[in-house]
């Protein structure tokens, strides 16, 4: 970088490290020349060159079934209708839905499951599209993790502690390693409704910036309305009659600000303008017309519709191609608690193609090598059935202790399936994945030791990991 | 090396040598006894003095292996500054003072000053002082127009009207400042103002958070903090209410819903959660909110270990935790709205129409009575000619009765299904069924949760398992609606109520006693619609008998599309054996008299026959029911219906007032454990209550309870409180505390500038009476505050910011002010205290996005416009246009905010309909107030927003701004109206509309000022 560059880092660490003093920390960027919308990260960071600049985090909201998707499990057929044995359950703790339940019949999948691509990875018939890509992916068995309810398990994930208050990981992102595009946030969220179910709620902490200043904040595109809160000018106000008010407004500010010198004010002038330019850059990113017919026959005609996966997929793709730095997508629904055989296929159908498609898409535009994809949910379900299965139907109950996700790209090795799971897909048997290894893994390929990003915060450095997290050295380059 | 003389020591303990020895060294060697290495402490005077040579052997070592902190775990070698500072404290003996916060504030004598000449009071002696030290001079004073601008957004959260900034400009009076305080701090604006801050710190909110974050209804609570900010209520009652205004003696109403402070953080209704996972939550909750609002430590570090830094043991967290360990609460709450403990709150406005419903109860009562007595006569005539052929109709109560069967002409308005037949009664006819036939009637009993009903029948079983009267789905199937509905049944001879939503959200009353086979037995079971076990009450023979809650949740929605069943539920096999009578549903919760009336079997014929003496009393209460109603004199009549409608009216108006959740103590109390790693279900050694053993000991005299807990916060031998409030007050009039994090005065904390200042404020506010508005005023009327904002190139440069106060406050308004600023310019406010939260304008889809439950539905009308602290909060999606300006989230206490300024915060401004409507209302009082000509309307928007006309250059680019959006419009009609059809409120007047829109935009441009939206 240039000289410069460093030296506004230097004083941009003094300001940012004491934490928040309720300054105007966007201010004093300008102060030291540089424009100040745009925002760079902290000096020191990266820690080591990355492997990944950006993540597209594809969060499947309410916890898909690892047994009926990914992890095959064909001593079931044997098993089938067996209790579930003690030794195998050791006291797990239970949702209070399956608490009372006085036996635990194991349940078998209904899906076919087959060996896919070079790796031999095992993937359900419900995952088509995925199956066809298994070598470019990390498949991680033995994902664990400490909730088993969806508020703090989802939160969990998105922040690394269950209780609210806790930065998510596109901010701490944001924070440490800044913008790459003046005209677009650093972290954007996209969220989508399954068609198996509606499902849980989401909450705006999961993007939020908890105890970090709240322009670290996922900024949340919609597909109803205004892509972006408050975007567009309203009615009878033109691009060009907004670009006078902002003219004008910005010759009365800069009065003021020879009279206080104060950098907010200079701060202001430069965040309408950056205002400004995202009422085109956000039009001009969800203007799809320019995408050629074979996008649409990657991502499926869903991906025309707003509001889909799909078209969050190829939103994803867009936006990581103009630098954004964490695209955090949930898609509800996968909360089969019961109908798990009616509900799970169109959950899959809603969303394989399009997670596929993405991942073909950055490989061939070149851009999955510097793009870590994740794909996972907060945690796995139950092999015994909840309530009573019947001839027609069964359902899962929550279950944390393994589950799988997957990974591609950003410097991960592809085709490895990692962890492996006991002959019920109960328990972990080996290389157990928690919550805080994915985030310190994430962390490591953006070139951040997860151990050195922190915030001060009641006197106390938090950081992601909390006190935990290891890098899994095997799933990586 | 010179040897010189022993110098003073330089380094000061407290201020320089602990935070390091905090910062670097405490996590494995400070007060956590668990993660201590090397059997070593210094945070100990003893043991930190006897190892303080080797600690700095080590931190300066340059072997990585022996060097400290390790490099092992991720640490650099402390810088050359910090080992020299360590150093000098070494080679001066290690001496040892306590951490400043933890030792009670003495009032120190205000120091002297060079500028003694612009002292305006003691707070001025100690900042000037201090600036004196750091080569810098005060500020001169502000202009009155800044001042009253300043003071007015201050102490009401509203910029001030021009009429206002006039009045003071033309105020000579050497007491015009002070006048000015008083007038604002006695509006009611005050209140609303100061309440908005507390809010943040006490996660006030509507919704529960969580997983569905369902509505909970806190406002009362709310309405009583503004209350207490406006009435001056001292700091200390205002805290003792707040923590334990329930245990006080002769508590009142309001002391209790003051106790609210402790049920507002979020709470969980989410299905299959571990009941006792969250009850621990919402405790450690209320821990780490009391110590964070009062006690200014991060009390919190303590649950799952000792704290790393302060001294705060384990142990003593859950001391603290036993305190609001013993609330009758459950894990899981009802939803939507409020979970026991609860009160009914009901407004000054209500409480004064429910005392007048009772006066006029007592008298209608009075002249019932009256009625009654001269009516003497009639009634043992009446009884009479009862007593003889033909016999009158029976009587039963008819008020809300929504159908009856008695089987005279057998199945009446239902429809008889599968083996029917009718036999003699308890009454005339009665249904006989075998378990194999009932009657069906679509259109009865479709009651949901929160509806009030009672059902009864005669019954004369012949098994002990049936059911009697339902309206309910199947239970016998997987779906996640078994059951759904109200179901009346006998399961071994045990009558029950059940009320089932989905999943478990189920309620079943039982009663502890069998009803007798092949014996008539009257039923009835009422439900007053609480959604609680203790709202069903069951009934034989017309008294209330002991019941069991078997199960006591109601989450959601129990209405069924089934049909009501009599002698049946929707379950084959099920059905009632035997003969049942006189069957009857209604519409609301039946009294005990009216049940006992019921169960009497004797028509009034049949009791008329008896002599008096040897009636019943429910006989006797039959027959003058009856009387009353319908066979007496009309007055009697008519003072009876009168009685009675005033009760209803008085239970109407009782249903329509909001309840406040509220604190409460189980007796006996919930035993407290130490919780290992802090989980649930990890209970270790028990503990009692009991306060932090680093801060002053509890009266020995009282009892150990939460009211202890809250008298010693107050007490002035405690070291924080005063000081922790004090800071916060002085937060949010300067925009950072003396201690700039004002969650944490402990160790890690930050370290004042002005500590004797501090003690000083803490010191006049205990001694005041911990009277909030004496310090708010001795605080704003010191010439600190009279600063002008615009400091010199040095004071900038020297104290960049602001942190030794060489000039005033500048930064932007809070998140409500800037939305209740441009309210105000636009004339749309709407000034009423309190109240239930409402609903502005917010963008279409917000919630059904992500969330639970349906949509959001805006409010109308003034809803629109009431000041941001009324604005309805959901937890998991706060309210954009206040989330944007770095509002609290109130998921959890907060007591500091970030500011930020971002480019979302110019498209809210600019594009929110909120602020577009409120431009173009201030656009149009601009034109119609302003004013002759474009330059006086424009300098007139201009002086309204900033309180000061524009400069030269400012008017020219105003009046350039306004030609050219003038000239704009003047060719696009379409656009004026567009722009001016923003928003429910009408275009005001007669006006051309391309000059309204260009007011409109012109104004805008003034709304988004960076002076407008600043304090300075």
């Amino acid at each position: 970088m240039k000289p410069p560059e460093t030296a506004i880092r230097m004083t941009r660490r003094h300001f940012f490290g004491r934490g928040g003093s309720g300054l105007g920390i966007a201010g004093l960027a300008h102060l030291l020349g540089r424009e100040a919308a745009s925002q760079g990260g902290l000096a020191g960071l990266p820690h080591f060159a990355p492997k990944a600049k950006h993540v597209i985090y594809l969060f499947q909201s309410g916890g898909p079934s690892q047994l009926d998707l990914f992890d095959y499990k064909p001593g079931l057929q044997r098993l089938h209708g067996t209790e579930l044995p003690d030794s195998v359950r050791q006291g797990q703790r239970l949702t209070g839905m399956t608490a009372s339940q006085e036996s635990f019949p194991v349940h078998k999948t209904w899906f076919e499951f087959r060996q896919h691509g070079e790796s031999g990875a095992w993937v359900s018939e419900l995952l088509p599209r995925t199956a066809r890509i298994a070598d470019k992916l990390t498949f991680i068995r033995t994902m664990h993790t400490e909730a088993i309810n969806h508020d703090p398990a989802v939160t969990f994930f998105q922040t690394g502690a269950q209780l609210a208050g806790r930065p998510s990981i596109g901010a701490w992102l944001s924070y440490g390693l800044g913008s790459e595009n003046d005209d677009l946030p650093a972290f954007v969220v996209m969220t989508s409704r399954g068609s198996g179910r509606v499902g849980q709620a989401l909450y705006t902490r999961l993007w939020g910036s908890g105890f970090l200043p709240s322009r670290f904040q996922g900024v949340k595109f919609r597909s109803q309305g205004d892509p972006v809160l408050y975007l567009s000018n309203p009615e009878g106000v033109s691009r060009d009659r907004r670009r006078m008010f902002l003219d004008d407004l910005s010759a009365l500010n800069r009065i003021q600000q020879e009279e206080f010198a104060d950098p907010e004010i200079e701060t202001r002038i430069a965040q309408y303008e950056m205002a400004f330019r995202m009422q085109a850059s956000v039009p001009e990113l969800m203007d799809l017309s320019g995408e050629p017919g074979s996008t649409f026959e990657l991502y499926g005609e869903a991906a025309r519709q707003p509001g889909t996966y799909a078209r969050h997929c190829l939103v994803a793709r867009r936006l990581v191609e103009r630098g954004v730095r964490f695209v955090q997508l949930f898609h509800r629904g996968w909360d089969q608690h019961r109908s798990l055989p009616q509900q799970l296929p169109k959950q899959c159908a809603d969303t394989d193609r399009a997670s596929a498609a993405l991942v073909e898409d950055l490989d061939r535009r070149g851009l999955l090598d510097e793009t870590l994809v994740v794909w996972g949910g907060e945690f796995g379900r139950t092999v015994y059935s909840q309530g009573m299965a019947t001839a027609k139907t069964y359902g899962r109950d929550h279950h944390p202790r393994c589950f799988t996700i997957w990974l591609a790209g950003g410097g991960t090795r592809p085709g490895i399936t990692y962890g492996e799971t006991d002959e019920f897909c109960y328990n972990a048997v080996s290389d157990p994945v928690h919550v805080h290894d994915l985030h310190a893994t994430m962390l490591h390929q953006l070139g951040v030791d997860h151990t050195k990003l922190t915030y001060r915060y009641q006197g106390r450095r938090f950081r992601l990991t909390d006190v935990g997290g290891e890098v899994l050295r095997e799933l990586v380059s | 090396m010179l040897l010189i003389a022993v110098p003073a020591f330089a380094v000061d303990f407290d201020r320089e040598v602990r935070p390091l020895l905090s910062d670097n060294c405490y996590a494995c060697h400070g007060p956590d006894a668990a993660q201590r290495q090397a059997n070593l402490r210094l945070d100990r005077e003893g043991p930190a003095r006897r190892a303080a040579g080797e600690a700095l052997r080590r931190v300066s070592s340059d072997d990585p292996s022996r060097r400290m902190p390790p490099a092992y775990l991720g640490h650099d070698r402390l810088s050359d500054g910090d080992i020299s500072i360590l150093r000098e404290w070494v080679e001066a003996g290690a001496p040892w003072s306590d951490h400043w916060a933890f030792v009670a504030p003495e009032r120190p004598e205000p120091p002297a000053t060079r500028w003694e000449g612009r002292v305006r009071n003691d707070i001025d002696r100690f900042v000037f002082e201090r600036l004196e030290r750091a080569g810098l001079s005060p500020a001169g004073e502000a202009g009155r127009r800044s001042l009253i601008r300043r003071l007015s957004l201050d102490l009401t959260g509203l910029p001030p009207a021009l009429t206002e900034v006039r009045a003071f400009l033309d105020d000579s009076s050497p007491a015009a400042y002070e006048r000015l305080v008083d007038r604002l701090l006695e509006s009611p604006r005050y209140g609303e103002r100061m309440a908005a801050r507390w809010l943040d710190a006490a996660r006030y909110a509507d919704t529960q958070g969580y997983q569905n974050d369902a509505p909970v209804q806190m406002w009362r609570w709310r309405d009583w903090v503004i209350e207490s900010f406006n009435a001056n209520k001292p700091f200390d009652e205002f805290a003792v209410e707040q923590i334990a205004g329930d245990l006080l003696p002769e508590r009142t109403l309001d002391q209790l819903i003051a106790t609210g402070f402790n049920r507002n953080h979020r709470s969980n209704s989410e299905l299959g959660i571990v009941d006792e996972e969250y009850r621990v939550e919402y405790v450690v909750d209320r821990v780490e909110t009391m110590s964070t609002v009062f006690l200014g430590l991060t009390v919190g570090c303590a649950r799952c270990h000792d704290h790393k830094y302060d001294p705060i043991s384990q142990k003593e967290f859950y001391s603290l935790f036993a305190y609001f360990n013993n609330v009758p609460e459950r894990g899981r709450v009802l939803r939507p709205f409020n979970s026991p403990p609860r009160v009914a709150a009901p407004t000054r406005e209500q409480a004064g129409r429910l005392e007048e419903m009772a006066r006029r109860i007592d008298i209608a009562e009075a002249r019932f009575a009256e009625a009654r007595k001269s009516a003497r006569q009639e009634f043992e005539d009446w009884q009479d000619r009862l007593a003889r052929p033909p016999a009158a109709a029976d009587w039963y109560p008819g008020h809300g009765l929504a159908a009856r069967y008695d089987f005279e002409l057998d199945a009446g308005s239902a429809i008889e299904a599968g083996e029917v037949r009718y036999a003699g009664g308890r009454a005339g006819r009665a249904l006989s069924l075998r378990g194999s036939g009932h009657l069906v009637d679509e259109g009865v009993a479709d009651y949901d949760y929160n509806d009030k009903f009672s059902l009864a029948a005669w019954i004369r079983p012949e098994s002990p398992d049936g059911v009697v009267l339902s309206r309910s789905q199947a239970f016998d199937t997987p779906d996640e609606n078994a059951g759904r509905g109200v179901t009346l049944v006998l399961e071994e001879g045990r009558p029950k109520l059940k009320l089932i939503g989905r999943m478990d959200d189920w309620i079943i009353v039982g009663a502890r006693a069998a009803v007798p086979t092949d014996r008539w037995s009257h039923l009835a079971a009422t439900y007053d619609g609480s959604r609680l076990a203790a709202g069903v009450t069951i009934y034989v023979d017309g008294v209330k008998v002991d019941t069991l809650a078997e199960l006591d949740y109601s989450n959601g929605g129990i209405k069924t599309k089934e049909p009501f069943r009599i002698g049946a539920g929707a379950d084959e096999g099920t059905g009632f054996v035997g003969a049942l009578d006189e069957a009857a549903v209604y519409d609301r919760e039946l009294t005990g008299d009216e049940v006992a009336i019921l169960a009497v079997a004797e028509s009034l014929a049949e009791i008329a026959v008896i002599p008096a003496a040897k009636r019943s009393r429910e006989q006797s209460l039959k027959l003058e029911r009856a009387f009353a109603d319908a066979h007496g004199p009309a007055g009697l009549r008519a003072a009876w219906a009168d009685r009675n409608r005033l009760r209803r009216e008085r239970e109407a108006l009782a249903g329509r007032v909001s309840t406040v959740m509220v604190m409460a103590e189980m007796d006996p109390p919930r035993e407290t454990f130490v919780l290992e790693r802090g989980a649930y279900d990890k209970p270790g050694e028990r503990v009692l209550p009991g306060v932090l053993s680093a801060l002053p000991v509890l009266p020995g005299s009282v009892p150990n309870d939460r009211l202890a807990l809250a008298r010693w916060l107050v007490d002035p031998a405690n070291p924080l409180t005063a000081r922790v409030t004090a800071n916060r007050f002085w937060q949010m009039l300067f925009g950072q505390g003396l201690v700039r994090t004002p969650e944490n005065l402990g160790t890690q904390g930050d370290r004042p500038k002005h500590p004797e200042l501090l003690d000083w404020l803490a010191a006049e506010f205990v001694d005041s009476g911990w009277n909030v508005k004496s310090l708010l005023k001795t605080i704003v009327t010191s010439a600190t505050y009279r600063q002008a904002s615009n400091g010199s190139a040095e004071a900038v440069r020297k104290d960049p910011e602001n942190r030794l106060l060489s000039r005033g406050p500048r930064f932007r308004l809070p998140a409500e002010a800037v939305r209740d600023q441009a309210l105000l310019l636009g004339g749309l406010l709407r000034e009423r205290l309190g109240g239930p939260s409402v609903r502005s304008y917010q963008p279409e889809g917000l919630w059904f996005d992500i969330a639970a439950g349906g949509g959001y539905e805006r409010g109308e009308g003034d809803d629109l416009y009431r000041r941001s602290l009324y604005t309805y909060w959901r937890r998991t999606i706060g309210p954009p246009s206040m989330l944007n300006f770095d509002s609290a989230t109130r998921e959890t206490c907060a007591v500091r905010t970030e500011r930020t300024n971002t480019p979302l915060q110019a498209l809210n401004l600019m594009n929110d309909v909120t602020f577009v409507e409120a431009a173009r209302k201030f656009g149009e009082r601009m034109y119609f107030e302003g004013g002759g000509t474009p330059s006086e309307r424009l300098a007139h928007g201009f002086e309204m927003a900033t309180s000061r006309p524009p400069g030269p250059r400012e008017s020219q680019i105003l009046r350039r701004a306004f030609e050219r959006q003038l000239a704009g419009f003047d060719g696009s009609p379409d656009a004026a109206s567009a722009l001016l059809g923003q928003g429910e409120s009408p275009v005001r007047g007669e006006a051309p509309l391309a000059e309204l829109a260009a007011y409109a935009m012109t104004a805008g441009m003034i709304l988004n000022l960076d002076e407008t939206l600043t304090k300075q």
